[in-house]
């Protein structure tokens, strides 16, 4: 999402210089082609999603953006600079939040862990201290600041990985996978920490097998499909490249108050489309729509004939519909 | 002229921030060396166990195959605790430091530190920064500790020079190690030919048994180890009291492969790391 708060702003957003811009990136290990053409851009401050199931080359992708793998082809520019250059001001630029457990000195604290990194980063000893505990707070872990690492759980040391991109204001954000096994308060924590960096103007790259986690999330998604781009464009229109069919429903007589009989709705539906029971609950009924039908012609019929629509849900998402057209997934 | 000027003052704050760097290293590996507080025990008491194991040894040993060190005899436990002291320092030089990179690789931590703005070379001398100086201080006060323990006739005036000898060695030992480190990056289980090239060079360096007692043309082999020259170099001010005068040809030998060593291994490492960079293969042990 862009931080820009007004029209002006959003168009100034538009008309800035990618901070990642990727040309027809391949890559191959051992013969097995990882990233064949891949070509994205993302703006300063813009959150864009990298959407794929497990293999599709995410990971890759952003290990080439990170300066851990050399492509075979294609230009990558950080900042407008080559990125395979891998100087210290591009490595000072890009944060990773990796997908792992396994990036953290699991004998030592979170904060001796962050003092570390931030040494690194080129921070003075004391500056590195208050840092390092200021990114804790941030990321609610300062109540375990002095624990090893080992001890913490899964999700805390997620957070200490996005803690560790906070740590020197990354203008470039590489998210792998960040909140795919948190519980949804963590998960939570991670994407509005994200966001804030965002809306501070760092270029975010999010990439996730989640469908759910990117709407309202991202602006921009690529798809990979066994590393080609599949898809490459807002997410907004991902959605609409599909037409749902299938939707669960609840119906209820405005009589009654009961659940009207299967025979009832499918004989009032006719030809907009098909109803059969829900499998997991006896009370919804799934209605696939019909080619030519719409849903708001096939909900109508019903409510003129005294059956009120008490919910209504897509089966899949259309970013699901899409995304499962797209990858074969 | 201008662009010197404006480039001197870079490079030195390049190289205050790098040395910098080295102390968050060495705050590091201190904290989790301090956090194993029962290997740290062990290793040292691993270590007099080896020395009590030789003093028995001794025993049995007529003093007069030994060599003689400026005019004096030296006990068999004067002359092997030297030998002990220094093929411990080599043998675990060559391993921390070969396994120093390795060890962020297995751990999972190399791709994070690679994501920072340290140079390589900073990276590389900072996972093992703790060693290089701990086990040097660890070889001197292992000496100071055997010599107090079993009343070795340790001259006092030769310990200065024998630390300049020691220090003059670290970085042929480091320069071994940073190449094993290369191996071990490129090959993942590279250990043992490093294993095996510490017990050849620790066989025949003289540390703990007399060169003289080999055949002629593998003792002249012998002489040539760089592990030896430092051995012998430690134990001429060390037994014979001979001051710096003993000591100023094994310096000119060892300086010199030092700095080969040294440059040789940062070469090979630094090869090593493009090479997975390339390959895409940082992350995979």
């Amino acid at each position: 999402m862009h931080a820009a708060e007004t029209m002006e702003d959003l168009e100034q957003a538009d008309r800035a210089p990618a901070a990642v811009e990727m040309r027809e990136i391949t890559r191959s290990f051992a013969g097995r082609r990882a990233l064949a053409g891949v070509s994205l851009a993302v703006r300063p401050g813009e959150i864009h999603a990298l959407l794929g199931p497990n293999g599709a080359g995410k990971t890759t992708l952003l290990r080439v953006l990170g300066g851990l793998i050399e492509p075979d082809s294609g230009s990558v520019r950080v900042l407008g600079t080559d990125a395979t250059q891998n100087t210290r001001a591009q490595r000072r630029a890009v944060g990773l939040v990796p997908s792992g457990d396994r990036s953290f000195y699991l004998r030592i604290s979170g904060l001796e862990n962050l003092r570390f990194f931030a040494r690194l980063h080129g921070l003075g000893a004391g500056a590195a201290k208050q840092r390092a505990l200021d990114v804790l707070a941030a990321v609610e872990l300062e109540h375990v600041a002095g624990v090893p690492v080992g001890e913490y759980s899964h999700g805390m040391q997620k957070r200490l990985s996005v803690a560790r991109a906070l740590l020197t204001d990354s203008r470039i954000l590489l998210v792998d996978e960040a909140t795919h096994d948190l519980d949804p308060h963590a998960a939570r924590v991670v994407r509005e920490l994200v966001q804030r960096l965002a809306r501070d103007g760092a270029a975010v790259l999010w990439a996730t097998q989640r469908i759910d986690e990117i709407r309202g999330l991202a602006e921009n998604v690529t798809v990979l499909r066994a590393g080609e781009v599949a898809y490459s464009g807002s997410v907004v229109r991902l959605g609409g490249r599909v037409r749902v069919q299938r939707h669960v429903l609840r119906l209820q007589h405005r009589r009654t108050l009961e659940a009207p009989p299967l025979a009832t709705v499918r004989a009032l539906l006719g030809s907009l489309g098909s109803v059969e029971p829900a499998q997991d609950d006896p009370e919804l009924v799934v209605l696939t729509l019909a080619d030519a039908a719409t849903l708001g012609a096939a909900l109508a019929t019903l409510i003129a004939e005294e059956i009120d629509i008490l919910s209504c849900r897509e089966v899949q998402s259309e970013i699901e519909e899409a995304f499962v057209q797209l990858t074969g997934a | 002229m201008t662009a010197l000027l404006h480039a001197a003052p870079r490079g030195v704050l390049f190289l205050r921030a790098e040395l910098g760097k080295l102390g968050a290293f060495l705050r590091r590996d201190f904290l989790i060396a301090w956090s194993y507080r029962l290997a740290f025990v062990s290793e040292w008491a691993g270590l007099a166990l080896q020395a009590v194991t030789f003093y028995f040894v001794g025993k049995m040993i007529d003093p007069s195959v030994l060599p003689a060190y400026g005019g004096s005899p030296a006990t068999y436990m004067e002359f092997v605790a030297i030998g002990i002291a220094m093929t411990a320092f080599v043998q675990l030089a060559l391993s921390r430091v070969g396994h120093g990179l390795r060890g962020e690789q297995v751990q999972g931590t190399l791709e994070s530190l690679l994501m920072t703005p340290t140079s390589p070379t900073t990276i590389q001398l900072g996972t093992v920064f703790y060693d290089v100086l701990y086990i040097p201080l660890r070889t001197a006060v292992f000496l100071v500790l055997v010599g107090l323990a079993f009343g070795l006739d340790f001259h006092t005036d030769g310990f200065v020079p024998a630390l300049v000898v020691l220090f003059a060695f670290i970085p042929f030992v480091w320069g071994l190690g940073v190449a094993n480190a290369g191996f071990l990056l490129t090959f993942r289980r590279g250990g043992g030919a490093a294993a095996l090239l510490f017990t050849m060079l620790a066989l025949f360096s003289g540390a703990f048994f007399p060169l003289d007692l080999l055949p002629g043309w593998l003792q002249g082999a012998a002489e040539l180890n760089p592990i030896a020259i430092a051995i012998e170099g430690m134990r001429e001010p060390l037994l014979g009291g001979t001051g710096w005068e003993g000591v100023g040809s094994d310096l000119l030998v060892l300086l010199p492969l030092s700095i080969v060593s040294l440059a040789a291994g940062l070469l090979v490492f630094r090869a090593a790391l493009r090479r997975e960079r390339r390959r895409g293969s940082l992350g995979l042990y």
